[in-house]
Order: structure tokens, then sequence, then C-alpha cells
């Protein structure tokens, strides 16, 4: 092998990961943002912290002196948005975000067992892979981040036919739908759902993302609306659910990447 | 437990790590149409994907195929003076549906346009047929599990096709282990990874493999080998480069090591290599079993971006593209602008070569990204030997064997981050490799006990029915 002692490692390539890597600690972010009631901040501590185990006896002790609404919107929630924090400002990675989900959801399942009306979601997105496309890892990261924001999803699964699609979004009347393709030729799939949507009249944002999949061409056909990383579901279901079209989602679309709009 | 048609690998076929360079294995392959593979040289191996739309019926779909991709591919290769080129098509999912219609066309036309070439120029060719595996565990992956698609029964139906109809080589890219990675990866859970892929993936390439390298046999077609690419890419870009922030980079380097005790099983059920481009674990099997391996870094760029585009070429046999769609450039289309770019980096490997300065020339491209990524440096070849050892020396299960890859690398990278100079580590990689080691080491002594364990605690993981892994 060769003698590299005296190669400069630093002229060959640079770890700007390390350059700039984030020096705050999570405690110190989670300080500014968790709530102040003990019962509440303990819910909030065991989203942040992942603690799945503890979750369920944390909301029984806050369900004592809050409402299950308050416990989910000023005790899970507020964990979850530290989360989302952190995750934007890469101290969190992709593993702390999907077990603090978890946490949540077991959260939220609690705090439902105590309430009488059931639970009201932001909103209902359809999600699927396209037909002859089994790589769903990239849907299933969006479905967890969707569900731990508050929208409900349904989750078609992968290798999913167009007129499947169509159908589901005729019966569930959903505020998006979402479909992720790693393959050049599976997403061959996606202007076939936007005209059939189009055909039977329902017009709504249809989100499309996954590894082939670019903007160019989900903006080429009428509904699309293009998503780079799972991240961005909430933000686009959001804005569906706000009552945007497709037309003005792109339009806005780069502000809405960089949190502008 | 190894079923009898597994032969596994209990000793390194290389001596010492120096012996493995570019363009030698210590069992060359010929096929094809003059085709010499790991004999002395290294060959270019272009990769391809029809447009979108091309797959609408079986005629788009051959026309795509042969007549513009193919033929772009042959006239490129002999108006820049290749002397030798492997093409590699990697069947869409049209393909394994519809064999009859839709694939035996494709591979026909290919093959006739390639003899063609060969006849009139003399360039050395051959073809690689990777079958897709469409199989969807929530449906069943093994023969009468799939009552609505049949896929497990088509994935054989497709490799026969593809053999009775032209290939010179069969590959896969298998999905056996894949809803239990998938889950691992997610979670950063590196003992579900060592379930999914070390145990359950294993157990499905052992299903899957003596069929192929029968199918393989009958037609004297090269079986060539698989890769994790479902599994372990996975985890590698989503690892990503340095502004990625979603796994650890240390995570993917362990993934990688479990993952080359699953591609493995390919060889021990047979096939001969070379194994699969996009299985970047291939610097490990061929140190264990001196097989030609393809691999790709730098001129794959087109479809993969990873921390080790030049490093990874230090001992390929063939050297690929990973894939490229087809469209124009200004250069051409782009296979021809990818089997450009590949001839001439090939060319540089044979001529040092012929300069008997391949050692050289394999110590510079390892070094530009020994340090580049934890994953890179797991697969240095020097790093992917003692990998090999330990796999050869824990050989006993698939769960010693890859426990055994996973803690080699994994002692490996923080060994060489606590030096001063060399590998560094960000705050999430290293406390994501402490994790990982403490993990490991927490495993029970014997298989028997860990699948107990694990069935046990990944019986929720979504889309896991231990049915599909005769369990």
């Amino acid at each position: 092998m060769l003698d590299t002692s005296n190669v400069n490692y630093d002229e060959i390539f640079v770890r700007y990961d390390i350059v700039s890597e984030s020096k705050e600690k999570p405690e110190t972010i989670a300080a500014k943002m968790l709530p102040k009631d003990p019962l509440l901040k303990k819910v909030a501590e065991d989203v942040l912290y992942m603690k799945w185990k503890d979750i369920e006896a944390s909301v029984k002790e806050a369900l004592a002196k809050y409402k299950p609404e308050e416990v989910i919107d000023k005790g899970l929630v507020k964990g979850m948005d530290v989360v989302g924090e952190l995750y934007g400002r890469g101290i969190y990675y992709l593993p702390h975000v999907m077990l603090a989900a978890k946490a949540m959801e077991l959260g939220v399942k609690e705090a439902e067992k105590k309430m009488t009306t059931a639970m009201v979601t932001k909103g209902t997105v359809v999600m699927h892979v396209a037909e002859g496309d089994p790589h769903d890892i990239g849907k299933n990261i969006a479905a967890v981040l969707l569900r731990s924001n508050g929208y409900s999803v349904v989750d078609m699964g992968r290798d999913v036919p167009v007129d499947d699609v169509v159908n589901k979004v005729v019966e569930t009347s959903p505020h998006m739908v979402t479909g992720t393709a790693l393959m050049t030729t599976t997403m061959a799939a996606f202007p076939k759902i936007a005209e059939r949507l189009l055909e039977k009249g329902v017009e709504l944002p249809f989100v499309c993302a996954g590894g082939a999949v670019n903007r160019a061409y989900v903006e080429s056909f009428p509904l699309g609306v293009f998503a780079e990383k799972a991240m961005q579901g909430p933000t686009l279901a959001a804005k569906a659910v706000e009552g945007w079209d497709y037309k003005k989602i792109r339009s806005n679309w780069d502000e809405l990447m960089s949190g502008k709009a | 437990m190894m079923e009898m048609a597994i032969k596994r690998f209990t000793k390194m076929e290389y001596k010492n790590p120096d012996e493995m360079v570019f363009g030698e294995a210590k069992y060359p392959l010929s096929y094809g149409l003059g085709q010499k593979i790991g004999a002395g040289h290294v060959v270019p191996e272009i990769n391809f994907a029809p447009r979108p739309d091309a797959g609408k019926n079986p005629e788009t779909l051959r026309r795509e195929y042969v007549d513009y991709i193919t033929k772009d591919i042959l006239e490129r290769a002999v108006n820049i003076g290749l002397p030798a080129v492997q093409l590699e098509n990697e069947h869409i999912w049209q393909m394994v549906n519809d064999p009859k219609r839709f694939e035996k066309p494709v591979v026909e036309g290919q093959k006739a346009l390639m003899e063609k070439y060969h006849n009139e120029y003399g360039i050395a060719l051959s073809i690689r047929h990777t079958i897709a595996d469409p199989r969807l565990c929530e449906k069943g992956l093994r023969p009468g599990m799939d009552k609505e698609h049949s896929y497990p029964e088509k994935v054989i139906e497709a490799a026969e096709v593809a053999c009775e109809n032209g290939a010179d080589v069969l590959s896969i890219e298998s999905m056996g282990g894949k809803e239990v990675a998938d889950y691992a990866i997610m979670n950063g859970d590196i003992r579900a990874w060592l379930f999914g892929i070390g145990y359950l993936g294993a157990l499905d390439m052992e299903w899957l493999w003596p069929q192929l390298v029968d199918i393989c046999k009958r037609n004297k077609v090269i079986a060539g080998g698989d890769t994790n690419c479902a599994g372990a890419n996975t985890s590698m870009f989503m690892a990503g480069g340095y502004l990625d922030k979603d796994v650890a980079r240390t995570f993917a380097a362990v993934t990688r090591a479990i993952a080359s005790t699953r591609t493995l099983i390919a060889w021990e059920a047979g096939a001969t290599g070379p194994d699969k481009d996009c299985g970047y674990e291939g610097p490990i099997l061929k140190a264990i079993a001196g097989r030609p391996t393809a691999q790709e870094g730098k001129n794959c760029t087109c479809a993969h971006n990873d921390l080790m585009g030049n490093l990874i070429a230090q001992v390929c046999d063939l050297w690929s593209n990973e894939s490229v769609e087809y469209h124009a450039e200004f250069g051409g289309s782009s296979v021809q602008c990818w089997l450009g770019s590949l001839g001439y980096e090939v060319a540089l490997m044979n001529t040092a070569k012929q300069l008997k300065q391949d050692k050289i020339l394999r110590d510079l491209y390892m070094n530009t990204d020994r340090y580049r990524s934890p994953e890179a440096f797991i697969l240095a070849y020097d790093n992917a030997y003692k990998i090999g050892e330990a796999i050869v020396a824990n050989s006993k299960s698939y769960y010693d064997r890859a426990k055994a890859a996973a803690l080699t690398a994994a002692t490996l990278i923080q060994e060489e981050a606590s030096k001063k100079n060399g590998l560094r580590l960000s705050k999430m990689e290293a406390d994501t490799l402490n994790g990982i080691i403490r993990d490991l080491n927490s495993l029970p002594d014997s298989e028997g006990k860990f699948v107990e364990w694990a069935l046990k605690e990944y019986k929720k993981v979504p889309m896991f029915n231990p049915k599909n892994y005769g369990l």
C-alpha cells in the first residue's frame, strides 16, 4: 500500500457537516419552547426525549387536571414542535423523529380514551406508491410525519393501480393525495391519475415525490405538486386544507419550501 | 440453519488484501460474444432506463430498448474504439409482470443487434439481464401466497424467459428482508437490521438463488449475483452527503457490512459472479470468494451520489454507470455519453495494468475517499478484507457471521476515529456508533436465541410476516 502519511486530506475533501455542526444542546432549545406547567411539560418531554414507554402514565397524570384536547394541544403537540425544530437544525435525525412520533401516537391514544367525541384531525390525506413500484420507505416516513402533525392518513400501500387511487379519492374526499415512485417508468402513472380525477370532476393537490420524480415532470400535468422531502408533507397539507389549489401551491412553491409563505 | 444447496465460505480466497486489484479475479469468467471478465482487464458495464412512457405496450418498449438504446450504445462503443462492453438491462415492472409479451422481444432483440456488431467489428460484447423483484411481503414472498399478482411465480418465469432468449448473465436485486430493514433505518435500530438483512434476507436468498442457478445451468447462462440495493443502498442514500441529516453515516456503514453476508449467499448457492454493480459490498465479497465484482462510483453520478466515487473502483472487474434514463444530451444520447465516461476510465485502469502500475492506481483511487465517510473507510480493500475474515471465521450461522461483520466494521471505524489524523466522525456519527456497538454486544450468543428474541421484538413491524421466510 502507498505511504500516505504526508497526505493533507483537507486539500482533498472538507467535512462540511463537522464544520457546520450545531453546538446547541436539545435541552437549551427545548427550554425556550416547552410548556411551563409541570404536568404538560412532562408530557411534552416524553415526546421530545422519545420516552414512549413512559408517555401513557404521563398523559394519565395530566388528564387528572386538564381536558384531553388540552393535553394533546398544549403537551403532546408542543413536544413534537420541539422535535421538528431540532430536526430542522440537524440536531435530531430521522430515527429521533420516528420514535418521538411513536410516543406522540401513544399519548394521543391515551388522551382519546377520555374524549367524548371523536378527535378532529386537521385534514385527510390519501397516500400511495405507484403501480409496479415496491419502494415505500419515503411514503411511510411521510405518513408518520403527517399523522404526528394531526392529519388523518388513508395509506393505500404500494404497487397501487391507477383506478384504485382514483376510486379511493372519490370515496374519501381527502384534502390532498400523494404518490411516490422510485423509478421513471412507474411515475408514468401519475399523469394518468390526474387525468382521471379531472374526468370525474375532482380537483385537489396531487403531491408527487420519490427518487426518480422531479419538479419539471410533476408540473407538466394538472394537479401535480412536487415534494422533495417527506418533511414537506405537513406544510403542503396545511395549504391544501386552507383551500389553496394546486396552481396556487405551485406558484408559491419556493416560498413554501423555504418557510416564507 | 443452512440448506444443503448452500456451500458457505469458510476461508478467504485471497491470501492478503494486497493481492486484490481491479481487473483480476481468482476465478475469471468467459461468456457472451468473446467476453472475458476478471481476466486481466476491466470492462465497462453500461446500464440504462427507458423513458417514462416507453412501457406503454410491448412494441414501444422493444423499440426503446433495442432500436434506440442498444443501437446507440453499440455505435458509440465502436466509434470510440472500446475493445469490450457489457450491457446491463435492469428490467422494469412490465417485463416481470408479463414476461412473454414485454420481456422476451426485448431480450431477443438486444442480443440479435449485439451479434451483428460483434460479427462486423469483433468487439467483445455481453449482456446482463437483471430481472425485477416486485414481490410484496404483505401479499407473500413465496409461491402460492400472492393470489393477487403471483409475483413470486412471475420472478422465476422472468428468469427463465431471460435465460432462454439471450441473457449472458442473470442477476436480480432481491427484496427479502426489506420490510424489517426499512423499519431498522427509520428507527435507527441496528438489531432490527441484523434480523431483517442478516437473517431474514439470508433465508430469502437461500430460497431464491438455488432456483436461479438451476435455470442458468439449464440454459448455459452465467449466474451473476445479487446486491442489497434495496437495503444497504437505501441506508447509504438516506445517510447521504454532508448536508443530509436523516441517517448517521456510521449506521449506513455497519448496515453495509451486514448486507455483504446476505449478498454472498448468491455465490454460495452456485452463482459465479460478476455480482451486481450497485452492491457496494462487492469488495468484501471479492476478498472472500475471489470472484469478479461489478462496481460503480464516479462514473455513475447520473444515478447515484455516493461518498466513494474513486475508492470503489479499487478492485472492480466491471465498471458501471448504475443507470441513466434515455434522453438527449449535447454529446449524443445519455447512454452514449455515460458509456464514453465509463470507457475512458476503464482505459485508464487497463493502461495502468499494461504498465504494471495498477496497484498504484488502486491505492490512489482508494486513498482519495478512504476518509470521506465511514462507509468508504470500511470498504477500502484492506478493511473489506478484515470484514471478510470475520465473516468466514464465523460461518456457523447467518446470525453469527452477520454480527461478526457488523462488529468488525464498527470497531474498525471506532479505532480509526480515535487516531489523530484520518477518519473523523460528527457527533451524531460517533454517538450512533457507540449505540450500535452497545446494541450488538447486548445480543445473545446463539442464532436460535436471537431469532426467538427478534420474532417477539419485531412482530409488530408493519408488513412483517414470518411465513414469508418459512418461519
